[in-house]
């Protein structure tokens, strides 16, 4: 009975419908840059929308934007697009995303112009931990290194000490993919190419581990050494971040990593974009990589299952 | 303009309007809120229980599709008994009418879940997933013949006193068949429809993308098929229709309205538009509104009559 005049109850309750305060974290951004980034063939795009996101984001979050052509309503493609924030600037209540041409979303969404307003949820996830003190490395795999530039900034404002690593296929890439706003950081950059074409030839890792045997002496010890004050935050291909963890792991060093998965309502509530992590007591689990990650702690995630 | 009456009387519950949330797509609730405030729904529908907790398929679970998406979750959820323990006292408590879906391997698997969910648990209804497209043996062989559904419809029905809404699959020859079934079983309500199998493969792979081969299909394509199926069944039976599949504008529930739905439930619509549940309802009242109409249910099965 006490249920029933519950129910009772609660269908009294007058229609809110669309009330203030509801519906924050959709909004209508205002595109105020998009432009290609670098190199045409690249198919590099940098976006700057004008919004509240920039008040309350933090590094490592982000934001999924509809992406379906504004001049015709439809409903192909569907889904919005997961875009990490690369910048964020409270003070001009701006976020910049830079993404790559992938498929027919990011087409689509190549296409908005200056003036236009895109629908926007977000800012979305767990973001990066930015550590009180010490030194923060940032190690990236190709476009991985989007999402780091807003942490590098972050980490650079709250006076730690940071270094990137980043990997690309060659010279072009780099450059395109925003090498010079890098070095305009003036932080030290350990760059490797798969051709040779800049910095060193081979993997970014490899550069991981060298630096990591400067500071603590050689590596696969029994004991793992202690990292000291030294953090990681890696994104980038899986691969690479596996590698990282491991190498962290090796060193004593935290990681922090960023997942990417394919997601429906980007918000916890489809369960479509899971990864597969290890708890504390070593049983396999599954987290919603859109509401309690991107980013996880490198040895929690169990890199050999395909889920 | 007069207002609209928008409340609607399911299956014994009263809705404060007839817009709900698909199962599987609203999570337990609480995670749409700051898109969407809960007490402005008609109801939630919670994501599907099984007995055990499930860690569902691999991933990739989703894929989109011209304008739809296959999805193969494969019905991961914590399990009944952190459902009672976990999640149940904090879905009670939402503004809205909670309504929980069961799945299950077996008649003992839904016998059980709806023995531990009673009117005294704070739920309005139990959904009865005979449909899940995702997991093997996933309840769709209930799902597809007649027979074992009006018995696993009767089964649940003899064990709650919860009212009983069965949510049926497209995945049939006759869905009338299926819908007289559960009819005669005892269901109070009848949701239609759940996703149609599907699948994609990728052409660089050339290996189906799904991890689970398979998939749900869901949003705007199915649209006719389920709106096809609400016209159909609500010719052949007296039970009340949740109409979804496809929702994603107002006029899309019109239409499910006209068919013959007596409410609508919006699954994959709110991935493409979180706010869809407030807009919709909006645009059903200033419908009926514009035409004079002093409740939402005059708009049931309204394009049946000649
Ligand atoms: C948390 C997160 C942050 C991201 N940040 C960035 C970023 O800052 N810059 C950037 O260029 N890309 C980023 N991506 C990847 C980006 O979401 C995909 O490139 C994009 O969705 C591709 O869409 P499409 O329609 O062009 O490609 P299609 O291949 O046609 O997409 C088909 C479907 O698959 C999904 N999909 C395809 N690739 C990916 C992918 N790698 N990750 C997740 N879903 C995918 C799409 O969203 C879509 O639903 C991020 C992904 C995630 C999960
Ligand atoms: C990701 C996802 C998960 C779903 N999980 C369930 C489920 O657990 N139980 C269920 O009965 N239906 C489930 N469904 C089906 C929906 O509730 C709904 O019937 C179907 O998607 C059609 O409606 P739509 O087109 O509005 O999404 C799921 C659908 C999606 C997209
Ligand atoms: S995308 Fe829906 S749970 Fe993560």
């Amino acid at each position: 009975m006490g249920v029933c005049a519950l129910f009772e109850h609660r269908t009294s309750i007058i229609e809110p419908r669309i009330r203030e305060g509801a519906g924050e974290m959709l909004t209508e951004g205002l595109v105020v840059v998009h432009e290609c980034l670098g190199e045409k063939e690249q198919r590099l795009r940098r976006l700057v929308i004008k919004g509240p996101i920039a008040k309350t984001a933090k590094p490592g979050q982000f934001v999924a934007v509809q992406v379906q052509d504004s001049s015709i309503s439809s409903f192909d493609p569907l889904l919005r697009r997961p875009i990490s924030l690369a910048q964020i600037s409270p003070d001009q209540d701006e976020i910049t995303l830079l993404y790559r041409i992938q498929g027919r979303g990011t087409e689509i969404l190549a296409r908005a112009c200056c003036g236009e307003r895109l629908s926007i949820m977000g800012p979305l996830g767990q973001g990066f931990s930015v550590p009180k003190e010490g030194e923060l490395w940032l190690i990236a795999g190709g476009i991985g290194i989007f999402p780091l530039y807003a942490l590098a900034q972050d980490a650079l404002a709250r006076g730690l000490t940071v270094r990137l690593f980043w990997g690309g296929e060659h010279q072009r890439f780099l450059e395109s993919a925003g090498l010079l706003q890098w070095q305009a950081l003036g932080i030290p950059l350990h760059l490797s190419t798969l051709d040779g074409s800049f910095g060193l030839k081979g993997l970014v890792t490899e550069q991981v581990e060298e630096q990591l045997s400067l500071l603590f002496g050689q590596t696969k010890q029994e004991q793992p050494l202690s990292g000291g004050s030294i953090r990681i935050a890696t994104c980038g291909p899986k691969k690479m971040m596996q590698a990282v963890t491991e190498l962290g792991r090796n060193f004593g060093v935290p990681v922090e990593v960023s997942l990417e998965e394919r997601m429906g309502c980007a918000v916890g509530a489809c369960l479509g974009c899971v990864c597969t992590l290890r708890d504390e007591a070593g049983t396999l689990i599954h987290k919603k990589v859109c509401q309690d990650g991107p980013v996880f702690r490198g040895e929690e995630v169990v890199w050999d299952v395909s889920c | 303009m007069c207002p609209v009456d928008l409340t609607t009387h399911i299956a014994g519950i009263t809705l404060r309007n007839p817009v709900l949330t698909g199962s599987g797509t609203y999570g337990f609730g609480e995670e749409y809120a700051a898109y969407c405030p809960v007490d402005a729904l008609g109801g939630i529908t919670l994501k599907g229980l099984t007995p055990e907790p499930r860690l569902g398929n691999e991933v990739p679970r989703l894929v989109e599709t011209p304008a739809g998406l296959l999805n193969a979750v494969g019905l991961e959820n914590p399990g009944l008994e952190e459902f009672l323990r976990s999640y149940l006292p904090k879905v009670r408590k939402l503004p809205t009418a909670v309504i929980a879906n069961i799945s299950g391997f077996s008649l003992e698997d839904y016998v059980q879940m709806a023995r531990a969910l009673q009117r005294d648990s704070g739920l309005a209804a139990l959904e009865v997933n005979i449909s899940c497209p995702n997991v093997k043996h996933g309840g769709m062989h209930f799902g597809t013949d007649p027979k074992s559904a009006e018995e696993v419809i009767g089964a649940v029905k003899a064990v709650t006193d919860l009212p009983i809404i069965a949510k049926l699959s497209p995945n049939v020859t006759d869905i009338v068949e299926m819908a007289r079934a559960v009819q005669s079983g005892g269901a109070d309500a009848l949701s239609l429809i759940n996703t149609l199998l599907g699948m994609s493969i990728d052409l660089d792979q050339q290996r189906p993308v799904l991890a689970n081969t398979f998939g749900g299909l869901s949003g705007p394509a199915i649209r006719p098929v389920a709106v096809r199926m609400v016209w159909q069944v609500s010719q052949a039976v007296d039970l009340p229709i949740i109409g979804m599949g496809g929702i994603t504008r107002w006029q899309d529930a019109v239409e499910f309205f006209l068919a013959g739905a007596s409410a609508i439930s919006i699954g994959t619509g709110n991935f493409v538009n979180p706010q869809a549940p407030l807009e919709i309802l909006q645009g059903i009242e200033d419908y009926c509104a514009k035409r004079g109409m002093a409740s939402v249910h005059e708009l049931v099965g309204l394009a049946h009559v000649s």
